[in-house]
C-alpha cells in the first residue's frame, strides 16, 4: 500500500473508534474550561504571548549565534555542550555517551520522539524507562503518543488498569485512578535511584546562562534529572532564546496555554551539581548529577528558518492548544500526525523528518479552517503554511531533492 | 506541471482542479449551465457593480452527485493505488459524469439556487444597483490555490481579472465566502492588481440594516453557524449577527465555545470533502450536534458548502424539526420579498 492509502486507512479507523472520540471530547471540554479560567485569572498572559512571539521571531533569526553562546556558558559552568547537525549525529553523540547495558530513566521529550531516541538506546542494549505516566503507559502498550503533552490521551482507564494489572500481577480496578497512578509511581520509584543516566528535553533554553527550563506536574522530570549521576538533555535549536528573562516569559506562556495554569514544578538547570562547602574547594557531583550534557540539535531547523512562510513552525511552544481546536484531531487524535501532529505537524514532517509522502497526506488532511491559529499564543498561521506546503508538494521539482524548496 | 509531484495530490482534488482549468467551473459542466437560476430575473450584464454568484449555490444538487462520483473515485483509488487517470476511472467505473449533470440539469429545479434569488431580491429592495455576468461569470479558481497549484491559479486569476475588467466591472458583491475571499484577497495578491472593490453581501446589507423594518413571519429560535472563510478569513463575524438581531421575532441562541472566530468547521473546508468524503461527513455530524444543542429550530448559515454539510449532518443525527437556511433566505422572509 502507498503511504497515503495506509495513512487514510489509519485515519478512518481512528475516526470510527468511539473510544478515541469519547476521550477527546472530554479532553477538549476540560481544556477549554481550564484555559478560559486561566486567562481570566492571569490576563497578562495574552500581552505576554505577543512579547514572546517577538522573542521567538528574533531568536529563530539567530539560532546559530545563540547556540554558540549557550554552548560556551554551559562549558564554563562545567557542563558539556554539543551541536548535532542531523538526527543521526544526535543519536551518535548520545549513543557514545550512554554506551550499553545502562539503566536510563527518561522524561518525555518530543525532540527525542522526533529522532527515535528511546528505540535507538534500546537497540544499543540499554534498558530505558519512560517516567511520564502517560508516556510510560504508551511505552508499555507498545503504542505511540497521540498528543504532544498528553501522550495517552486516547487510552481509557480500563486499558490502563488491564496493563498495570499485567505488569504487577495484582487485580487493579479501572475506577480507582488514584491507585493506578500510585502503581506507576511504585513501578518506577526505585528506577530513578538505580539508573545510570537520566534524560530529558527542555521547554526553553536561555542562551546567556545556558539554563534549561523544564515544566511539569508529575515530578518525574525532577527525579530523572537529579537522582542519577549523569543527565543528558536533547534540545531542538528553536528552543533557544537570548536571555534568562526571555526564557521565563516563554515558560509562563507555554505552561498557561499548555493547560497547566500553574505548573507544580518548573526546574531550571544550568550545570552539574556542585558544592564548595568543604574548604571552598568547588567539587562537581554533589547530590545531583556530576555530569551534565546538553545536545543542541539542528536537524533541518536552520534551513527551515530561512523559509519566509514555513519558518513560523519554529515559533511553536509545543503547548498543544491548537490540537484541542482541530476538528479532525478531535476524531482521530494523533493518527492525524507523524512525529508531530495535525496541520503544523505536516510542516515538521516535510521539513524536519523529510517524510514527503506522509507530509503530503497530512497536508491534505488539514481543513485550513484556521481555528488553530485563533488559539495559538504565537498566532502561527497554519492554514497559510499548509497551502504553501501543498504548493511545494504540487509544483515542486524540489521533491526530488532532499532540501525541499530551500 | 510536474507529473511526478502531482501524484501526491489526492485524486478528488486533481479532478476538481481539471474542471476549473478546462471548463471554468468546479463541476466540469458545460458553460452557462449554472446561470439558469437567474433567467427570469432580468439582471443586466453591463454594470459597474456586479453580483458574483459563484459555483456553490448554483450547482448545489449537482454537487451532491459530484460527491457520489468522488466517493467512487476515492474508493477505487484505494484499490488501484490512485495511479489511474480520471478518464480511465470513469470508464472502469462506468460513471458518466456528464450524464449525471445533464440529468440533474434537466430537472430544471431552482430550489438549490433559492439563496441566490433571495439575495438578489434583498439587494433590489435595498435599492442597490447591480448586474450579473450570468454565463460569462468566471469561476474564481480559489480551489486551485488551496490545492497548491499556484502557477495555474495565477494564470486563472489573470484571466478572471481581465474578464471582469473587460466587462467594465468596478465593484463586486460576493455571496459565497470562499469566492469572495478569493476575489478580495487571493487574486489581487497573486497578480498584484488591487483596483476591484469587493464586498460581501452581508456587509452591504449590514450597512443599511438600521433603516429597515424586519419581522420574521413567526417567533423562532435560531442559531448561527459561522462559515470559516466568512468569519476567520474575511473577518465578518458581527455583520450576520447584527442582521439577525435586527429581525423581530428571531431569538438568537448561540453555542458557548464554538461561535464567531471559534466556530467549528462544518467539515467541508478547502476541498477536504473531496479527499475524505466519509470523514467530512463525521465532522458535519459533530458540528450539527453542537448547533442543535443550542435548542434552535433554525440553523442559519451563509455558505453553500456549510449548508450542504449541515443538512447532511442533521439527516445523520435524525433530528426532527430543525432546518438549515441561508441568511439570505431568512432576510427575504423578514423583508417579505
Amino acid at each position: 500500500m502507498s503511504i497515503f492509502t495506509e495513512y487514510k486507512k489509519e485515519i478512518m479507523d481512528a475516526a470510527h473508534n468511539e473510544r478515541i472520540r469519547t476521550a477527546l471530547t472530554r479532553a477538549i471540554r476540560t481544556y477549554r474550561a481550564n484555559i478560559n479560567k486561566a486567562l481570566k485569572k492571569y490576563p497578562h498572559t495574552i500581552k505576554m504571548a505577543e512579547e514572546v512571539k517577538e522573542i521567538k521571531e528574533k531568536s529563530v533569526n539567530q539560532m546559530e549565534k545563540l547556540v554558540q553562546e549557550a554552548c560556551e556558558v554551559i562549558e564554563d559552568n562545567k557542563g558539556k555542550a554539543y551541536i548535532a547537525k542531523t538526527a543521526d549525529e544526535a543519536l551518535k553523540i548520545i549513543g557514545n555517551l550512554v554506551g550499553k547495558d545502562k539503566l536510563i530513566v527518561k522524561g518525555k521529550s518530543m525532540t527525542g520522539e522526533e529522532i527515535g531516541l528511546r528505540e535507538h538506546l534500546e537497540e544499543l542494549g540499554n534498558e530505558v524507562y519512560e517516567t511520564d505516566t502517560g508516556e510510560f503507559i504508551i511505552q508499555k502498550l507498545g503504542s505511540r503518543p497521540m498528543h504532544i503533552l498528553a501522550p495517552a490521551i486516547h487510552v481509557p482507564r480500563e486499558d490502563v488498569a488491564q496493563l498495570f494489572s499485567k505488569l504487577t500481577g495484582e487485580e487493579l480496578p479501572p475506577d480507582d485512578i488514584g491507585r493506578l497512578v500510585a502503581t506507576a509511581r511504585k513501578l518506577l520509584r526505585e528506577k530513578y535511584f538505580q539508573a545510570d543516566i537520566g534524560m530529558s528535553g527542555a521547554n526553553v533554553v536561555a542562551a546567556d546562562t545556558g539554563a534549561l527550563f523544564l515544566i511539569e506536574n508529575e515530578g518525574n522530570i525532577r527525579l530523572a534529572t537529579s537522582a542519577p549521576p549523569v543527565h543528558i538533555a536533547l534540545v531542538g535549536m528553536e528552543k533557544l532564546v537570548p536571555t534568562f528573562n526571555d526564557a521565563c516569559k516563554v515558560a509562563e506562556v507555554t505552561w498557561r496555554y499548555a493547560n497547566y495554569t500553574i505548573p507544580q514544578y518548573v526546574s531550571v538547570l544550568s550545570g552539574p551539581s556542585a558544592t564548595g562547602d568543604i574548604e571552598k574547594v568547588i567539587t562537581y557531583g554533589a547530590h545531583g548529577p556530576r555530569e551534565f550534557h546538553v545536545i543542541f540539535m539542528d536537524d533541518g531547523r536552520t534551513k527551515l528558518a530561512k523559509h519566509p512562510i514555513l519558518r513560523q513552525a519554529l515559533y511553536c511552544l509545543r503547548c498543544g492548544g491548537c490540537l484541542y481546536e482541530c476538528p479532525v484531531f478531535a476524531v482521530t487524535a494523533g493518527h492525524f500526525g507523524d512525529k508531530y501532529f495535525a496541520g503544523i505537524g505536516a510542516i515538521w514532517a516535510a521539513m524536519i523528518s523529510q517524510n514527503i509522502e506522509k507530509a503530503a497526506s497530512m497536508a491534505y488532511t488539514c481543513l485550513t479552517c484556521g481555528r488553530c491559529k485563533v488559539r495559538c499564543p504565537m498566532k502561527i498561521d497554519t492554514p497559510a503554511m499548509i497551502v504553501e506546503l501543498r504548493k511545494l508538494i504540487a509544483e515542486g521539482d524540489h521533491l526530488s531533492q532532499p532540501d525541499l524548496a530551500l | 506541471m510536474n507529473k511526478e509531484s502531482r501524484r501526491l495530490i489526492p485524486p478528488g482534488l486533481s479532478y476538481l482542479a481539471d474542471n476549473i482549468t478546462s471548463k471554468d467551473n468546479l463541476l466540469g459542466t458545460s458553460k452557462g449551465a449554472g446561470a439558469k437560476w437567474a433567467e427570469d430575473l432580468r439582471l443586466p450584464k453591463e454594470m459597474e457593480t456586479i453580483f458574483f454568484a459563484g459555483c456553490g449555490y448554483q450547482y448545489n444538487s449537482q454537487l451532491e452527485s459530484l460527491m457520489s462520483l468522488i466517493r467512487k473515485i476515492d474508493k477505487s483509488a484505494i484499490s488501484t493505488e490512485r495511479t489511474m487517470s480520471l478518464a480511465r476511472f470513469q470508464k472502469k467505473l462506468g460513471v458518466d459524469a456528464a450524464g449525471i449533470y445533464r440529468r440533474v440539469m434537466a430537472r430544471g429545479s431552482n430550489a438549490d439556487a433559492q439563496p441566490l434569488r433571495d439575495a438578489v431580491k434583498v439587494l433590489d429592495s435595498l435599492g442597490v444597483k447591480f448586474g450579473y455576468l450570468a454565463d460569462e461569470e468566471p469561476c474564481c479558481g480559489g480551489l486551485l490555490h488551496y490545492i497548491g497549484l499556484h502557477e495555474e491559479f495565477a494564470k486563472h486569476a489573470q484571466e478572471v481579472y481581465n474578464r471582469l475588467k473587460s466587462m467594465g466591472v468596478k465593484q463586486i458583491i460576493g455571496i459565497i465566502p470562499s469566492c469572495t475571499y478569493t476575489l478580495r484577497n487571493l487574486i489581487p495578491n497573486s497578480i498584484d492588481r488591487h483596483d476591484l472593490e469587493v464586498k460581501h453581501f452581508c456587509e452591504v446589507v449590514a450597512e443599511s440594516i438600521s433603516s429597515l423594518e424586519l419581522r420574521f413571519p413567526r417567533e423562532v429560535k435560531v442559531t448561527y453557524h459561522d462559515p470559516c472563510q466568512l468569519a476567520r478569513y474575511l473577518g465578518l463575524i458581527d455583520e450576520p449577527r447584527q442582521i439577525l438581531r435586527a429581525i423581530k421575532g428571531i431569538e438568537l441562541v448561540e453555542t458557548e465555545w464554538t461561535r464567531g472566530e471559534w466556530a467549528t468547521c462544518c467539515g467541508g473546508g478547502g476541498g477536504f470533502e473531496a479527499v475524505f468524503p466519509e470523514l467530512s461527513q463525521i465532522l458535519a455530524v459533530n458540528r450539527a450536534k453542537e448547533l442543535v444543542e443550542t435548542g434552535a429550530e433554525i440553523i442559519v448559515t451563509h455558505c453553500p458548502g456549510c449548508i450542504m454539510q449541515l443538512k447532511a449532518g442533521l439527516k445523520e443525527l435524525k433530528t426532527n424539526g430543525v432546518e438549515v437556511l441561508d441568511l439570505t433566505q431568512i432576510l427575504a422572509m423578514a423583508m417579505g420579498v
